[in-house]
């Protein structure tokens, strides 16, 4: 059994697939995480893939405010990925609400809504935090995984 | 009777090694024509073994009892391949992983997935009508569907063959969802519909869809090297050559439509295979 | 004893027909239905053949004048019926028929003498039990049915009497049909069922229903008037109206060919092949146990079974020839004229025309290989479309819609017949269930004939394709839990339970009939293939070899797994459908404008502008119309 767990936990740190969900950013944060993908940082090399679908994603990629009409599709995505899963919030937007945090209908930070992991700051975060962010992402699913995972 | 036992579990299994390194080797290949490093080798199996210990969620059961059909059926096949059985029956066996994977796709209501399912509909169509073609003219060279009789032929069926070589060509690009065909849920990560017959797919069944397609690809491009059955070299040079042409094709072309695919693509392939078949009946 | 059977299989559904007919208590009605079923079910598992060779010789004396003059009684009345609607052609056809058959009867047919009145081999047995086990249990499905029916019509005295007792009849009439031995009582039998569809397409006497009624008669009229002439020119030729006797010596005759056409054509219209097509899909007014019966056990499958018993007599001609391509084109462009229709009715009629086109097409081939698949096609097609027309049926009396789209979701609304159907469309398109082993064995039996080839691999596509889709199209729907199976009444899930076994365990025994019906096919066909019987389990043609009970072992091993997958998934937390995040509380919703929830609808791609039959009926039957004619060509070429 420990051989097969080690597996697991390796191959759920070597593959993390993304689904990056722009709440209400400036797009500034989300240049700066589809840079990731391209082939100057090629983030792929990790096995980092971006597959825009929350039933296939293992870790959620936030970047902007949450407002009051997009906190529900942010809850529905989350409850819509599989178990286990780490919540990424990028940028200051999605740390507090940023620079619109003042306004009548922002929520405030993606924590509001839902529990977010790990925060990644910067206005906007560069590619490299954001790549650190992930990183630090996978160190969490050791330890979600070592409580709650599934598992076999 | 031990050794159809034991060819019965050793087959898939070396095809499911075989089919994952084809997925690596594929990943990787295509980063490297966008000047990109790419993941290892062992990528796909690292994807698969987190897949398959995600969380169970379903919105409606049949996709969980799809995934099970699908792979079964695309494993039966291969170890029919194996014991030189009869094509047409792999064939029809073949086909129920099709179908299986279009009925847990159309069982939820996602409209992506069920666009996608339309699509993947064509798509079979396209695919299963040119394999029975040359199931065909199997037939027609050796006088028997029994893959066991085509080590007898004194030359390679290629050179009787050329044009429905060109149709399988076609069938193959469908099969491994790659551009210009791949309209039902390509093989990369994200497309117009999301990740079209894959999209309402979860963890577990996502993994073994995955190691379906594997041994589907196995599957093609083992039917690939029936094509060149004389001499063992050209049976794995013969598919490696299309396989590699695929991944070409996937890098430098386009998605186009549905139409295009059935029109031009298909139709042209029919027809090919038509003029084949009846210059060997003459 | 064994002599008898054949007579109780007869009378019985007569009598109880006129039993029907005459008691109006629904109770004693329900009573008469549901035993001549076990009865009629009993006695043909009970028949064996070969009978003696003077079978039935006994009752000739009253047999005989009954059938002549129940002849011109059916004659008569169609007669009638075409004056009372004004219907020239339907006139014109039966006074010909009337004409040619009174002097036939009177100046040409000579006392026959020493003929058996009834021969059983395993074709008829085949026939014999398909028409009176899934016959009988779509008669049992028809008494809720009915009674259901008819409380949406305020009628002022229940029509059911007349329709249980056409039912009944058409049953006897069938029997009659494939166990009479003597040409001119087939005839007979022949046009029953004519004057049995036509009473039951028109039931609901609606403008709609006795239109189509009345084309129904008037093509069968047809088939009825070349089937005539074709026993006129096959008695000329050797002077006896004995089948068995007729084959045998028409085999290799020339001069025999035309009248064969003649019948062949006769068969292709009663079997409603292209260009013959609109009576069978004018059908589908009438109340599903009508179309069920129609469909799958009776009527159609008449004339499939003429021309497989008189395939011998024109094998390898190019008469023969003619037939396949027929078969073949048929097969193929009824199933991409299923492509194009959102009626789930019509598809499964379209399906079923689309069948049939293979089973000519096997005919047509005259191997006893082929021949053996026809008549294995003609069970397990019985068999899974009466089970998928019972579904339907069920369905739309609870939808009130025959459109696919309306049908989207089924299996969570109605569990039961949802998941059923579902099975039964699985049953005629995946391994290893009967359905697909017949294709199979035409695949290994017609792979010599590139163009019939080519058709069949297209044709089967295209089935695969309609038949997913619809399938899907039932499944479809974000229900994750509480379902609960409709109630629905015993005799309703009955036939359905009992059909839906036979479809799923039949095909297992297709290695055994299929060995069995080879050996005295091979003695039929003067030349013919050399085949081996094979091992049991083990399905084995000239050119292949399809290992049964493997396959079957590992479908079911799979499925059990699968199963147990679907349990795991069950107790699990249940997903909602990607909408891009904007689901609501109802599955299949997103949120739309003003919040208010959108129902996301996919419809199925019937791709009308390529498959639709406004737009392709003219040209597909002037192209099979052309088929037929060379066909005849091909019996006049000498
Ligand atoms: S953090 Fe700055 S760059 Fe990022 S979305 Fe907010 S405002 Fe734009």
């Amino acid at each position: 059994m420990g051989l097969i767990d080690k597996l697991i936990s390796t191959a759920r740190r070597r593959s993390p697939w993304l689904l990056h969900f722009d709440c209400g950013s400036c797009n500034g944060c989300d240049i700066e995480t589809l840079a990731c993908l391209t082939p100057v940082y090629d983030v792929e090399r990790f096995g980092v893939v971006n597959v825009g679908n929350p039933k296939h994603a293992d870790i959620l990629l936030v970047t902007g405010t949450v407002n009051l009409r997009n906190r529900e599709v942010l809850t529905v995505l989350f409850e819509q990925m599989p178990e286990p899963k780490v919540v990424v919030a990028i940028g200051a937007c999605g740390l507090s609400g940023g620079i619109f945090r003042e306004a009548p209908n922002v929520v405030g930070g993606v924590d509001k809504v839902i529990p977010v992991d790990v925060y990644v700051p910067g206005c906007p975060a560069r590619p490299e935090a954001i790549i650190d962010g992930v990183v630090l992402a996978l160190e969490k699913f050791r330890e979600k995984s070592k409580g709650k995972g599934e598992g076999k | 009777m031990m050794q159809t036992a034991a060819l019965a579990l050793a087959v898939p299994c070396a095809a499911i090694l075989l089919g994952g390194l084809l997925s690596g080797i594929d990943r990787r290949l295509t980063a490297r024509l966008q000047s990109r490093q790419g993941p290892p080798l062992s990528q796909p199996f690292l994807d698969v073994i987190k897949l398959m210990a995600k969380e169970r969620m379903v919105t409606n059961p049949w996709q969980a009892f799809s995934p099970v059909a699908s792979l079964g059926a695309a494993a039966f096949a291969l170890v029919f391949f194996a014991l030189q059985g009869d094509l047409l029956v792999i064939l029809f066996v073949h086909m129920v992983g099709g179908v299986f994977l279009v009925l847990g796709a159309m069982a939820s209501p996602s409209p992506y997935s069920q666009t996608a399912s339309q699509r993947e509909l064509w798509q079979m169509l396209s695919c299963e009508t040119l394999l029975f073609l040359i199931a065909g003219a199997l037939y027609l060279t050796t006088g028997s569907f029994r893959l066991s009789e085509l080590s007898a032929l004194p030359e390679p069926l290629l050179y009787r063959l050329p044009l429905l070589f060109a149709a399988f060509f076609f069938a193959l690009t469908v099969k491994m969802r790659k551009s210009p065909f791949d309209l039902a849920g390509c093989h990369h990560a994200h497309q117009e519909l999301v990740r079209g017959v894959f999209t309402e797919y979860v963890g577990p069944y996502l993994g073994l869809l995955e190691i379906a397609h594997w041994l589907d690809i196995v599957l093609y491009l083992a039917i690939c090297s029936l094509f060149w059955a004389t001499s063992t070299p050209a049976m794995i040079l013969l598919p490696l050559a299309a396989f590699l042409a695929v991944i070409m094709l996937d890098n430098v072309a386009a998605r186009l439509t549905w139409r295009w695919m059935l029109g031009w693509g298909w139709g042209a392939a029919f027809v090919l295979s038509a003029l084949n078949l009846s210059w060997l009946k003459g | 004893m064994s002599e008898a059977i054949p007579v109780v299989l007869l009378i019985v559904p007569f009598l109880a027909a006129l039993a029907c007919f005459v008691i109006r208590s629904s109770a004693c009605r329900s009573f008469i239905v549901i035993a001549t079923a076990a009865g009629l079910a009993v006695s043909s598992l009970l028949l064996q053949g070969p009978l003696a060779p003077d079978a039935g010789l006994r009752w000739a004396g009253i047999i005989d004048p009954v059938i002549t003059g129940g002849d011109f009684l059916l004659l008569a009345i169609m007669f009638f019926l075409g004056c009372r609607y004004r219907n020239f052609l339907i006139i014109m056809l039966t006074a010909s028929q009337l004409g040619l058959f009174a002097w036939l009867e009177f100046f040409v047919f000579a006392e026959d003498q020493g003929h058996a009145l009834f021969a059983v081999d395993i074709l008829s047995l085949v026939l014999v039990r398909v028409v009176c086990l899934v016959g009988g249990l779509i008669c049992l499905h028809a008494i809720p049915y009915m009674q259901a029916h008819e409380q949406h019509q305020n009628l002022a005295r229940s029509r059911q009497p007349q329709f249980f007792a056409v039912l009944l009849l058409f049953l006897g009439a069938m029997n009659g049909l494939v166990l009479t031995n003597n040409l001119a009582h087939f005839y007979f039998f022949f046009e029953l069922t004519t004057l049995c569809s036509f009473l039951l397409i028109a039931h609901d006497r609606t403008e709609e229903a006795v239109g189509n009624a009345l084309t129904a008669l008037w093509m069968n009229g047809l088939g009825g008037l070349l089937l005539l002439l074709a026993i006129w020119g096959l008695y000329s030729q050797s002077a006896q109206l004995d089948m068995g006797g007729l084959v045998a010596a028409t085999a290799g005759n020339p001069a025999a060919l035309l009248p064969l056409a003649l019948l062949v054509l006769a068969a292709c219209t009663k079997s409603a092949q292209l260009p013959w097509q609109k009576w069978l899909l004018g059908a589908m007014v009438a109340p599903t146990p009508t179309s069920a019966l129609l469909h799958s056990s009776t009527m159609v499958k008449a004339g499939v079974y003429l021309a497989l018993r008189f395939a011998p007599a024109f094998a390898h001609t190019l008469l023969a020839q003619g037939l396949m391509l027929a078969g073949g084109f048929t097969f193929f462009a009824a199933a991409a004229l299923a492509i194009g229709q959102r009626n789930a009715k019509k598809v499964l009629a379209y399906s079923t025309i689309s069948n049939l086109g293979l089973i000519f097409a096997c005919a047509g081939i005259g191997t006893p290989g082929a021949v053996a698949a026809g008549i294995l096609l003609i069970l397990f097609h019985a068999v899974s479309k009466g089970l998928l027309f019972l579904c339907v049926g069920t369905a739309e009396q609870q939808v009130h819609s025959r459109d696919i789209e309306v049908m989207r979701g089924l299996c969570a609304q109605m569990p039961f017949t949802g998941m059923i159907a579902v099975l039964g469309m699985l049953t005629i398109i995946v391994p290893p269930f009967g359905m697909l082993l017949g294709k199979w064995l035409v695949f290994e039996a017609g792979a010599d004939h590139v163009v019939f080839y080519l058709m069949l691999v297209l044709g089967s596509s295209f089935t695969l394709l309609y038949w997913v889709r619809l399938a899907g199209t039932l499944l479809a729907s974000g229900q994750t839990t509480g379902f609960k199976p409709e109630i629905k009444p015993f005799l309703t899930r009955f036939p359905l339970a009992a059909l839906g076994c036979g479809a799923v365990m039949l095909g297992l025994a297709a290695p055994i009939l299929y060995g069995r019906l080879l050996v005295p096919l091979t003695s039929l066909f003067p030349v013919g293939r050399a085949f081996s019987a094979g091992q049991a389990g083990m399905l084995t043609t000239a050119v292949g070899s399809f290992p049964l009970i493997v396959v079957f072992a590992v479908a079911a091993l799979i499925g059990l797994l699968a199963l147990s997958g679907v349990s795991k998934a069950m107790v699990g937390r249940k997903g909602t459908a990607y909408m891009s995040g904007a689901n609501t509380r109802l599955p299949d919703h997103f949120v739309g404008p003003l919040n208010r929830p959108v129902r996301a609808v996919v419809e199925n791609a019937y791709l009308v502008p390529l498959f639709g039959e406004e737009r392709w009926t003219l040209w597909v039957n002037l192209a099979a119309t052309g088929l037929l004619f060379l066909m005849l060509g091909g019996a006049l070429w000498k």
